[in-house]
């Protein structure tokens, strides 16, 4: 017996950029967990947040609430790597670690401001302690502050990439309200690592 | 990666060109409400969020902020026309409803622009709303209907109007009412002010019909209508209709739930007798009543 299967002409190369996307994403998206804790990958409890690798050389930022106390860093090979915390401000729920390494996969950054509503997002992150699950949608409201999209996220996803449909980070999601996925913009990182990290 | 930036490109795309048709329409407490600038000087939104006649104002996509007067309301199918004056040029570039399939990509728009993304989940035949409207077609959601958002349109792939979205017409999910039906509802709004109802004036509830009571009155259904309350001076009681009757037809033809009733309720029968039949302590009787229209709401 056999099966002959339909490609669909437009729908098929639109699941393969998707899926192209999630795994250029997942290189550069980090776990961060508390120093001390359960070291098995995945399940529940493992990790409590994730972060963006920013710098090939160890630069990885992540949410200011993510980042508290003494955390690990779990890169997309698997391999832990102690994080020491550089810069932290609540106000923006931003932090910077900084871990070993070099010639780390690292993020694309994009112009948060030249967003559009209406437009594709990609976030990755581990919700639920799941590692690097994606979630799809668009932009509900674009601000200078903070963007909201119309996108599903979870605890976990926290710090982690928010990117256009070009891959570039854009955001980096922060919290949910009434549904809405919160990101603070990459403009708005870029101006915090501009600042702390000034050498 | 071409093939989402288009798709990402064709949504914003969509979102750009229908945002100068929206409108925020402030005639509620707390949460404003979007608004469909539909033909030049009419706004179509949701009833439900129409919370009073008077003191309205709808505020346009570059910001003014304009007096609307009422045109008219129709709960049934959750549709408040408004007019107003100075609005933009923009008028919404509508699509075809009846060519909405389950699966195809959709987009829900609301004041600001906001959007929200997802898909037709089901589509159905015409159907009555719990408050008696009736809409072409069904249109269930899969996407988020945010604060604000009903009254705002439904965007079809091709960046098109196709319905009206709303939540004030289904408790637990989100609906379009088609363009279709907005259209008819609203044209009568505008020539008449209302969408006349028919009106028999009585409360009832379905009861289910012993066997032998069936076998010995030959009744066709196994569910007949009890009459709960009656209004005083309506059409049901100026005909001679008492609590405790049970209606198992309407001119020959069996009714079993409120739906049916509500089927030979259009508004074409206000003025005209309708024949009921009843089972009154174990027999049957034969009223002819005379249809009322319904009141307004506040009337």
């Amino acid at each position: 017996m056999s099966a002959t299967a339909t490609v669909d002409p437009v729908t098929a190369p639109l699941a393969e950029a998707a899926a192209g996307m999630a795994a250029r994403l997942a290189r550069v998206t980090v776990e961060v967990r508390p120093r001390g804790a359960r070291e098995g990958r995945g399940g529940l409890g493992g990790a409590v947040g994730a972060g963006v690798v920013w710098h090939p050389d160890g630069l990885v930022l992540t949410n200011a609430h993510v980042a508290r106390g003494e955390v690990l860093v779990v890169l997309s090979d698997g391999r832990p790597r102690p994080a020491r915390l550089v810069a932290r401000d609540p106000r923006r729920d931003l932090a910077a670690l900084v871990i070993d390494g070099h010639d780390l996969p690292t993020a694309e950054i994009g112009d948060s401001s030249a967003l559009r509503v209406g437009e594709l997002l990609l976030a990755v992150g581990n919700p639920y302690g799941l590692v690097r699950a994606l979630s799809a949608g668009l932009v509900h409201a674009a601000g200078d502050r903070f963007i909201q999209a119309d996108l599903r996220l979870a605890p976990g996803n926290s710090g982690g990439p928010l990117a256009d449909a070009r891959g570039r980070v854009v955001g980096l999601n922060a919290m949910v309200v009434g549904g809405l996925a919160v990101a603070v913009p990459s403009n708005v990182a870029r101006r915090f690592v501009g600042e702390q990290l000034r050498t | 990666m071409e093939a989402l930036l288009s798709l990402s490109n064709d949504l914003a795309g969509a979102v750009e060109r229908t945002a100068p048709v929206l409108v925020t329409v402030q005639a509620r407490r707390h949460v404003p409400s979007t608004g469909i600038h539909w033909r030049p000087g009419v706004v179509v939104t949701a009833d439900h969020t129409v919370r009073r006649d008077e003191d309205i104002v709808v505020v346009t996509a570059d910001g003014r902020s304009l007096r609307a007067a009422l045109a008219g309301r129709d709960p049934g199918s959750d549709l408040a026309v408004l007019r107003v004056e100075g609005l933009g040029s923009a008028t919404a570039t509508l699509g075809d409803d009846a060519a909405l399939r389950v699966g195809h990509m959709a987009l829900a728009l609301g004041y600001g622009p906001r959007v929200s993304w997802g898909v037709i989940s089901a589509i159905g035949p015409r159907w009555r709303s719990w408050r008696g409207g009736e809409i072409d077609r069904l249109i269930r959601l899969d996407l988020v209907l945010y604060p604000g958002f009903s009254g705002g349109p439904l965007v079809d792939g091709s960046g098109r109007v196709v319905g009206m979205n709303t939540s004030g017409l289904a408790r637990e999910s989100r609906l379009a009412v088609p363009m279709t039906t907005v259209g008819r509802v609203a044209d009568e709004l505008l020539r008449t002010g209302r969408v006349a109802r028919g009106y028999l004036g009585i409360g009832m509830q379905p009861v289910r019909l012993p066997d032998p009571l069936r076998a010995q009155l030959g009744l066709a259904g196994d569910t007949g209508l009890m009459v709960v309350t009656v209004e005083t001076d309506g059409p049901a009681a100026r005909a001679g209709v008492l609590l405790g009757d049970v209606l198992v037809a309407l001119d020959g033809t069996a009714v079993s739930d409120l739906d049916d009733v509500q089927a030979h309720l259009g508004g074409q029968r206000i003025g005209t007798t309708i024949a009921a039949t009843v089972v009154r302590a174990g027999a049957r009787a034969e009223l002819s009543i005379t249809v009322g229209e319904r009141p307004r709401r506040g009337a």
